[in-house]
C-alpha cells in the first residue's frame, strides 16, 4: 500500500461510527493482529505509543509498587536510568562481553531486561525466575529474539523492523500484576491518540521484514564477519565492542574526534551514529562502551540493514580505512 | 612530569599523551591532567590497548607509565 493511500484510509477515527470509520477499525484490527502474530503476544494484550519511549516509564514503573526493587544494568538505556532515580533500586554490572548473572534476584525484585544492546547488539542470555515482575526492553532486539516466558510488560520500537519511527508498542500480559502508573480515569493503557496511519504501515514493514530476515539472515552474519574482520586487520588502534545481534556494530579508533569522522563518512554518502561523547547531546561519551571496558573516542556505530549489499560494503571500508588515517595525520 | 590538559576534549588528552611518551623509554612516568568526561574510560582502554599502565587518581590527575614501545 503506498503511504498516500496509507494516509487516505487511516484518516477516519476507527472509534466513530460510519463506513470510513468502520473500514479504519478493521485496518487497525489487522494490524494488532500482524503484531501479535509476529511478536509472540495476544492482540489484546497490544498497546500502541505515538511516543514509543513511554513504555519504558509504563512497563516499568507500572510494575514498582509495595517497595518492590527495580533492577536494571548499566547498560539499560537512559529512560531506565531516570525511573531508577527516586526509587529502591540495583544497578547490576556487566561483565566484559556484556552479559549480566541473576544469581540473587528475589521474589520483591521487578528486573528491567533488555534483550538486545541498541549501540553493541550485546543479546543477554540470562532468563532470570521467580522474581516479582519482568519488563522486557525489546526496542533493538524487535522480532529477533522471543519474548521471556514469565514476561509482564514489553516494549518494541517500530524502527527495529524498517518500520516507521514514532511509534511503540507496549505490551501488558494478561498475568501481570501491573498498575497503570499514569493518571487515569478508566482501564485504557495508551493516553491516545495514536496515528493509525502509523500503526498500518508500520504492520506492512513488519510483514515484509520478518519475511526478508529469515532468507537474509545469513548474508547479516557474513558482513558483519567481514567488517570486523577488516577493522582488527586492517585498522590499526581499532576497538570492537563485544557483539551479538548481526545487525549491530561498534567500533573506536584511537586519536580520532568521532565528529570529525562522522561528518567526513558522511560528506562521502555513508551515514553513521557514533557513542563518543563529541558527537552526542550531552556531551558525555557512551555509558554502554564505558560500562563494557570499550574504548569511547572516535566511535562509529554501524547497522547493517537488510538491503546492505557485500559491494557496498567493501567500499565503505575502504573509504573508513582512509578516512581514519588522513584523520590520523 | 605533569602533561596538562585540562579544558582539553577528546580525542586531545590522549592524542597529546601519545606524542609525550613516543619520544620517552620504557619505564617513563607522567601526571597527565585532564577533566575530559572520556579521559577516564577512555585512558583505560587506552592502557589496555597500548600495553602502558594507568591508574586513575584523585580530582582528574592520572598516573601513566610507558611499559612498551
Amino acid at each position: 500500500m503506498a503511504l498516500p493511500h496509507i494516509f487516505e484510509v487511516t484518516w477516519p477515527d476507527p472509534a466513530k461510527l460510519g463506513t470510513d470509520p468502520k473500514s479504519a477499525a478493521l485496518l487497525l484490527n489487522e494490524a494488532r493482529e500482524t503484531f501479535a502474530s509476529h511478536l509472540g503476544i495476544r492482540s489484546d494484550e497490544i498497546h500502541f505509543l505515538g511516543e514509543p519511549n513511554l513504555g519504558f516509564h509504563l512497563g516499568i514503573s507500572g510494575l514498582l509498587f509495595d517497595e518492590k526493587k527495580l533492577i536494571y544494568s548499566n547498560i539499560d538505556r537512559m529512560e531506565v536510568f531516570a525511573i531508577a532515580e527516586n526509587r529502591p533500586s540495583k544497578m547490576l554490572e556487566v561483565d566484559p562481553n556484556g552479559q549480566l548473572y541473576f544469581s540473587d534476584l528475589s521474589k520483591d525484585d521487578v528486573l528491567a531486561l533488555q534483550l538486545c544492546n541498541r549501540e553493541t547488539g550485546v543479546i543477554q542470555s540470562g532468563r532470570p525466575e521467580n522474581i516479582a515482575g519482568l519488563f522486557v526492553d525489546a526496542t533493538a532486539s524487535g522480532t529477533r529474539i522471543p519474548l521471556p516466558k514469565n514476561w509482564s510488560t514489553a516494549l518494541w520500537d517500530s524502527t527495529s523492523w524498517a518500520g516507521p519511527s514514532g511509534l511503540g508498542i507496549f505490551a501488558v500480559s494478561k498475568s501481570a500484576n501491573w498498575k497503570n502508573p499514569l493518571p487515569h480515569l478508566d482501564g485504557r493503557i495508551n493516553p491516545g491518540p495514536t496515528s493509525l496511519a502509523l500503526i498500518v504501515a508500520s504492520a506492512l514493514a513488519i510483514d515484509s521484514w520478518v519475511a526478508d530476515e529469515k532468507n537474509l539472515a545469513a548474508k547479516i552474519s557474513k558482513i558483519n564477519s567481514d567488517i570486523r574482520n577488516y577493522i582488527s586487520t586492517n585498522i590499526p588502534d581499532s576497538d570492537l565492542a563485544p557483539g551479538g545481534a548481526n545487525h549491530l556494530i561498534s567500533a573506536s579508533f584511537l586519536y580520532v574526534n568521532a565528529e570529525q569522522l562522522v561528518t567526513k563518512l558522511a560528506d562521502k554518502g555513508y551515514p553513521v551514529d557514533s557513542g563518543s561523547a563529541c558527537s552526542s547531546t550531552n556531551m558525555q561519551p557512551s555509558h554502554v562502551l564505558a560500562a563494557l571496558g570499550v574504548l569511547t573516542q572516535g566511535n562509529i556505530r554501524l547497522t547493517i540493514h537488510h538491503a546492505t549489499t557485500f559491494e557496498e560494503v567493501k567500499e565503505f571500508l575502504e573509504v573508513l580505512s582512509q578516512t581514519i588515517s588522513e584523520l590520523r595525520g | 612530569m605533569i602533561l596538562d590538559c585540562l579544558g582539553k576534549r577528546c580525542p586531545l588528552p590522549i592524542i597529546e599523551l601519545a606524542k609525550a611518551l613516543s619520544q620517552q623509554p620504557i619505564g617513563f612516568k607522567l601526571t597527565l591532567l585532564s577533566d575530559d568526561p572520556a579521559s577516564q574510560p577512555d585512558l583505560i582502554a587506552w592502557a589496555r590497548m597500548t600495553g602502558n599502565s594507568v591508574e586513575t587518581g584523585e580530582s582528574n590527575t592520572f598516573q601513566i607509565t610507558k611499559l612498551t614501545d
